[in-house]
């Protein structure tokens, strides 16, 4: 692994970003790494847009800049698009099938949004985590869970970073019981998603 | 025992930096904490809260700074060690007996956490608190990342006793909101120090000018002791001594410096200087500093706190060193790797080499829309706006101010409402209010929260009383203080810790002062219309009036409901009922309401509609209806 390895996590407040970036980094320090959180508190988190940045090395520095995230995890297209500049070139970027506009806003289509995408020089995967985490859970609360899954299983350098394993450990630090199991269960389907998904490209 | 802030010794946790924070002071011995909350601040109090109980210590939310700090340095003054901790707005509030408590000093040891927010991520301005250690002459400890916070922290505490003055933490957005492992040094349960004695020394404790005037020179002694001999690890550091060049880099400065230096392979071609005491700064390292460097670059975030001492030491000692900061370190706005690079490359002459290459933006047709925050589906505050737009204008009020303040409803700001033209600081509304109604023809009405009209908001309302300004003041109650992560106030009947209280209710305060107040229900929208009009009418002939309009934020209502397990409506737009009209989404701008490209009718996301009914009421044709079998007792999660 090079110095620092920079996963971007984006979307809108309130889509459970700071639990994916808080899950990620505690599957780290169960992985031996040291790693920095750099989380977003306070009015961007009512509805705006939000950057978690997850900085994985010794000794980080908080913030990744723009052309150095190894890994964007999008929540949701629009914040994809608006983020993706701080992607290097060759890096990955996850995306949540998945279009919020703001109230009264003109907006871009999905379609439009893929098309810019798949011109850029990226790894770029979609994946409906909404509708598999309604399908698992019965509610898209834990699609965080799910996009956390798949981004593992398509980055084959993060995924030797971080242990699968080691993200099943970490959700007990935020789930109990029932809620825990079905999570597990979720972070599996997803990351074996991502492990078909990665063997097509 | 299984709270994550109170693991045993040799634990690694990964912690905020605001919690590293609170398990330093705990470890420090703290037994008593006062805040009011403020981003980013405000997960140490929320924390220490929450564990206040198990490590027998007493900890609250005050009403606001002034308060917070007072009752953590009375703790202080008697003995017993405390903290305070607030936003770098909330030191304003403060700042009075911040400059009082550094004459009078501490019986033991005080820490005042002053979370800044450089970028104002989620603030009304930036501002560099270190001054404050300048002008009250009170010491400024400066972590470089929350590692370094929860050490330093207990190196304050060591600081504060060693000297009997407070000492301020100034922690910034970057390490107080960033998570890092933390592996645990000391432990927190222990025989703590909780009942304090204190003892009478008028000298001391009463600043009469003449008391004052001797108080003033033991502090300046203090002062210059800090400056001769504070001046060592783990204040300050320095890497590489005795080269020609050289970074002096304070607190978070120093986590971008190193890792741009270790970029260029340059961590041994320059002298480093790390800074955690940058007010005062001693004056020993930084004479071993230019004692060899010709060039000498400060990095630190905002003002030139440091590079102003750092020449004025200079200047006095007679070192040719050439000094530089500000004039190639940006000012304004938080650092980062990305901006240092080049001044710090230029600095050492190393070669501008592109670290990252971005992949560039994704330029979209339309381009992708701003998205600011906004209200949440469901929020209270919306329906209030709405109605009150709607009632003053049937009361005939022409062109009314309203007047704004801070708190999640500055948002109303924003188009369809614009019932918060104003904004400044935590009760301006209302004092503000009171100058325009002096100097105006506009009717002025102050909209005001909950959480801040118990902060700053009753003096403003007693002026307008007093001095006979015509001011109606409306109360957001939603039941906490919702922008900076539902904290309960006086008015919740609620403490910190979870345990019931007197509850105060603003109409109570409002109505003692003079005002003729109702109370509305804004998820009934039609009856609450009915109601502000009518005060309105009145407001118009001239009587104080307010209006607490009283309804639980919409993430509160939710989680409520899933907890008791109560099923709330879910509204859907009937197509055949609907013309495209979009009455719904541009008077209520609700985030539920989504129109897709291409479509001519809204449609509501059940997934994020909480059911408030605000757009099946404006709906002129009828055409949004609950779809679902809501509980019987729904309402009860929104007002009981
Ligand atoms: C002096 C000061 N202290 C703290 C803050 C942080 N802060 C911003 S808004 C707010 C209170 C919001 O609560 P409330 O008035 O009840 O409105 P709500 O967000 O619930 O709508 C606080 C504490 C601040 N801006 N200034």
């Amino acid at each position: 692994m090079k110095n620092v390895y920079s996963v971007a996590v984006v979307g809108v407040g309130g889509q459970g970003l700071l639990t994916l970036g808080s899950i990620l980094g505690y599957a780290c320090m169960l992985s031996g790494l040291d790693v920095s959180v750099g989380e977003v508190h306070g009015m961007s988190q009512r509805g705006g847009s939000v950057i978690v940045h997850v900085r994985i090395g010794r000794n980080p520095s908080p913030i990744i800049p723009v052309g150095g995230a190894d890994h964007i995890i999008a929540m949701e297209l629009l914040e994809a698009a608006r983020y993706a500049h701080y992607a290097r070139k060759g890096g990955v970027l996850t995306a949540n099938d998945f279009i919020w506009p703001p109230p009264l806003s003109n907006y871009p289509s999905r379609e439009e949004i893929i098309g810019k995408m798949k011109g850029k020089e990226l790894l770029f995967y979609l994946f409906n985590a909404n509708d598999l985490s309604n399908r698992i859970v019965g509610s898209t609360v834990s699609a965080n869970i799910a996009m956390l899954g798949f981004a593992l299983g398509v980055d084959q350098e993060l995924r030797s970073i971080v242990n699968i394993k080691h993200v099943e450990e970490a959700l007990l630090e935020h789930f109990k019981g029932k809620v825990y199991e079905v999570n597990k269960e979720l972070l599996h389907i997803a990351y074996n998603e991502g492990l078909k998904h990665a063997e097509k490209k | 025992m299984d709270h994550y802030l109170l693991k045993p010794k040799g634990s690694k946790v990964l912690l905020l930096g605001n919690e590293a924070i609170a398990r330093g002071a705990l470890e420090a011995g703290i037994c008593f904490a006062a805040a009011y909350p403020g981003t980013p601040s405000t997960e140490i109090l929320e924390v220490l809260a929450e564990v206040a109980d198990e490590c027998g210590i007493n900890v609250e939310w005050s009403v606001n700074e002034k308060t917070a700090f007072e009752a953590a340095y009375g703790a202080a003054i008697s003995g017993v060690r405390s903290l305070t901790a607030m936003k770098h707005v909330g030191l304003n509030v403060a700042s009075d007996i911040l400059m009082s408590s550094a004459y009078s000093g501490v019986e033991d040891g005080f820490v005042v956490v002053s979370a800044d927010d450089p970028s104002m991520h989620s603030s009304q301005n930036e501002q560099d608190n270190r001054w404050y250690g300048l002008i009250s002459h009170i010491p400024v400890v400066e972590p470089s990342s929350p590692r370094d916070a929860y050490k330093l922290t207990k190196e304050a505490y060591k600081l504060s006793s060693k000297y009997k003055v407070p000492v301020i933490l100034r922690s910034t957005t970057r390490i107080s909101h960033t998570r890092m492992p933390i592996e645990l040094e000391d432990e927190v349960f222990f025989e703590r120090k909780c009942k304090g004695v204190f003892r009478k020394d008028y000298e001391r404790w009463v600043l009469v000018p003449g008391n004052a005037r001797k108080r003033k020179l033991e502090l300046m002694k203090t002062w210059k002791t800090v400056i001769e001999n504070e001046g060592r690890e783990p204040f300050v550091s320095i890497l590489n001594p005795g080269l020609k060049k050289a970074i002096v880099a304070s607190g978070i400065a120093y986590s971008y410096v190193k890792e741009a230096l270790d970029l260029m392979n340059a961590l041994d071609k320059v002298t480093v200087l790390k800074v955690n005491l940058p007010v005062p700064l001693p004056v020993e390292p930084v004479k071993k500093v230019l004692e060899y460097a010709d060039e000498v670059l400060v990095v630190e975030e905002l003002d030139p706190v440091v590079e102003l001492q750092l020449k004025s030491i200079a200047q006095t000692l007679g070192y040719k060193s050439r000094v530089i900061g500000k004039s190639v370190v940006p000012e304004n706005y938080e650092l980062s790797i990305e901006t240092l690079y080049k001044p710090i490359a230029d600095f050492l002459g190393s070669p501008a080499m592109d670290h990252w290459i971005s992949i560039g933006t994704v330029k979209t047709d339309p381009p992708i829309p701003p998205r600011p925050p906004i209200l949440c589906a469901g929020c209270p505050h919306r329906n209030t706006f709405y109605i009150l737009r709607i009632a003053a204008n049937k009361a005939g009020l022409k062109n009314p101010v309203f007047t704004g303040d801070i708190g999640c409803y500055t948002l109303g700001y924003q188009k369809p409402f614009e019932t918060q033209s104003t904004s400044f600081e935590m009760g301006g509304s209302i004092g503000v209010a009171h100058g325009l109604s002096k100097s105006t023809d506009n009717p002025v009405i102050a909209v005001i929260g909950d959480s801040t009209f118990f902060h700053a908001g009753i003096p403003p309302a007693l002026n307008v009383v007093y001095n006979d300004s015509n001011v109606a003041i409306v109360v957001l109650d939603n039941l906490t203080t919702a922008m900076t992560g539902h904290q309960p106030h006086p008015g919740t009947g609620v403490s910190a810790t979870g345990k019931r209280t007197r509850r105060i209710l603003p109409e109570k305060i409002l109505e003692a002062i003079g005002y003729d107040v109702t109370v509305i229900n804004p998820l009934r929208v039609k009856e609450s219309v009915s109601i502000v009009t009518k005060a309105f009418e009145n407001y118009r002939s001239g009587a104080k009036i307010a209006v607490v309009s009283r309804m639980r934020c919409a993430l509160e209502a939710l989680r409520l409901s899933r907890k008791k397990n109560i099923i709330l409506p879910v509204y859907h737009v009937i197509e055949e009922k609907c013309t495209g009209c979009m009455a719904c989404i541009k008077l209520t701008a609700c985030p539920a309401l989504i129109l897709e490209p291409g479509e001519k009718k809204p449609r509501i996301n059940p997934e994020i509609c909480a059911g408030c009914g605000l757009c099946a009421t404006i709906c002129p044709y009828n055409a949004i209806e609950v779809k679902n079998k809501p509980s019987m007792n729904w309402e009860t999660t929104w007002w009981d």
